[in-house]
């Protein structure tokens, strides 16, 4: 018998896990698939970054068949919500390297256009030639640090919830976000930007 | 310091594009595709059919045979029916 999948929100991860393990109880996972389906995509949007984009609901879409498929393997020696989160943040990169030998799909130039009103077309066009030495800047820091600067700047997400996905203590997050600014500013000053 | 809060600054406005949504119908297709797939009472009809036949046909084809050349052969097909059998099945799920 197939309950609602609200029955289950009160429910703990390990219960449903465990009720997928031995009924294959379809509930169970549809609320499993609830709960994870935005912090899933998030961090794949975040690793994919803004070009590739795009790819990220068909990493999450992908994370989730995976999960369904090793759910009988899953021991429980590490969290649901961490093992699940590591298996999203491997996918997203090896849809990035293979993402890598095609053309992007959106520009950053698009993605990022927010035109200041107020000001000059060569402050304008200045501005614009910053953020996308910015956003190649970003992508050329190491995968944890872009993942992070996106997750904070562009999704919204605070320390404490990129701690949740990247897996790592929260001091720990907030010396990534440190260390990836100081790299992106020394990157900027050697492309002639500088960090104002 | 100073510089830390200017690079905040270039970020944010860098990265002030709207964040991607996930579609709402994300969760259909995930269970669509979780969900085992049935055959039909046609399918499992037509599939018995095929095997009683198919059984019929090699005991009339090996009448003639000694026993070890037709246990071979079962052993030998039966094997790749079982192979084939479930790599048909990992294409149907997508694995």
């Amino acid at each position: 018998m197939i309950a609602e999948p609200s029955l289950y929100t009160d429910r703990a991860d390990e219960w449903l896990v465990e009720r997928c393990r031995e009924s294959a109880d379809e509930a169970a996972f549809a609320e499993l698939v609830r709960r994870y389906r935005g912090p899933v995509f998030r961090l794949a949007v975040s690793v994919l970054g803004q070009e590739f984009a795009p790819e990220a609901e068909d990493v999450a879409q992908d994370v989730m068949l995976r999960v369904h498929h090793a759910l009988r393997s899953f021991r429980g020696e590490a969290r649901f919500a961490s093992w699940i989160y590591r298996i999203a943040f491997n996918q997203a990169l090896n849809v990035k390297a293979r993402a890598r030998y095609r053309a992007p799909h959106v520009s950053d130039q698009a993605l990022a256009a927010t035109p200041s009103q107020d000001r000059g077309p060569h402050d304008r066009l200045q501005d614009e030639q910053r953020k996308q030495a910015v956003l190649a800047c970003v992508g050329e820091l190491p995968e944890v640090y872009q993942s992070a600067l996106r997750l904070h700047y562009w999704l919204g997400a605070g320390v404490s919830e990129i701690a949740v996905l990247l897996d790592a203590p929260e001091n720990t997050v907030k010396s990534y976000l440190h260390r990836a600014r100081r790299l992106l500013s020394a990157q900027l000053a050697e492309r002639g930007f500088d960090a104002r | 310091m100073h510089d830390d809060d200017g690079m905040d600054r270039l970020l944010r406005d860098a990265m002030a594009a709207g964040a991607p949504r996930l579609s709402p119908a994300f969760d259909a297709r995930v269970m669509r595709r979780v969900r085992p797939r049935r055959l039909t009472p046609a399918g499992r009809a037509t599939i018995a059919v095929y095997a009683v036949a198919a059984a019929a046909a090699a005991v009339w084809l090996m009448r003639g045979l000694p026993l070890e050349s037709i246990v071979a052969a079962a052993a030998i097909g039966g094997l790749a029916a079982a192979g084939a059998s479930a790599y048909v099945r990992r294409l149907a799920v997508g694995r």
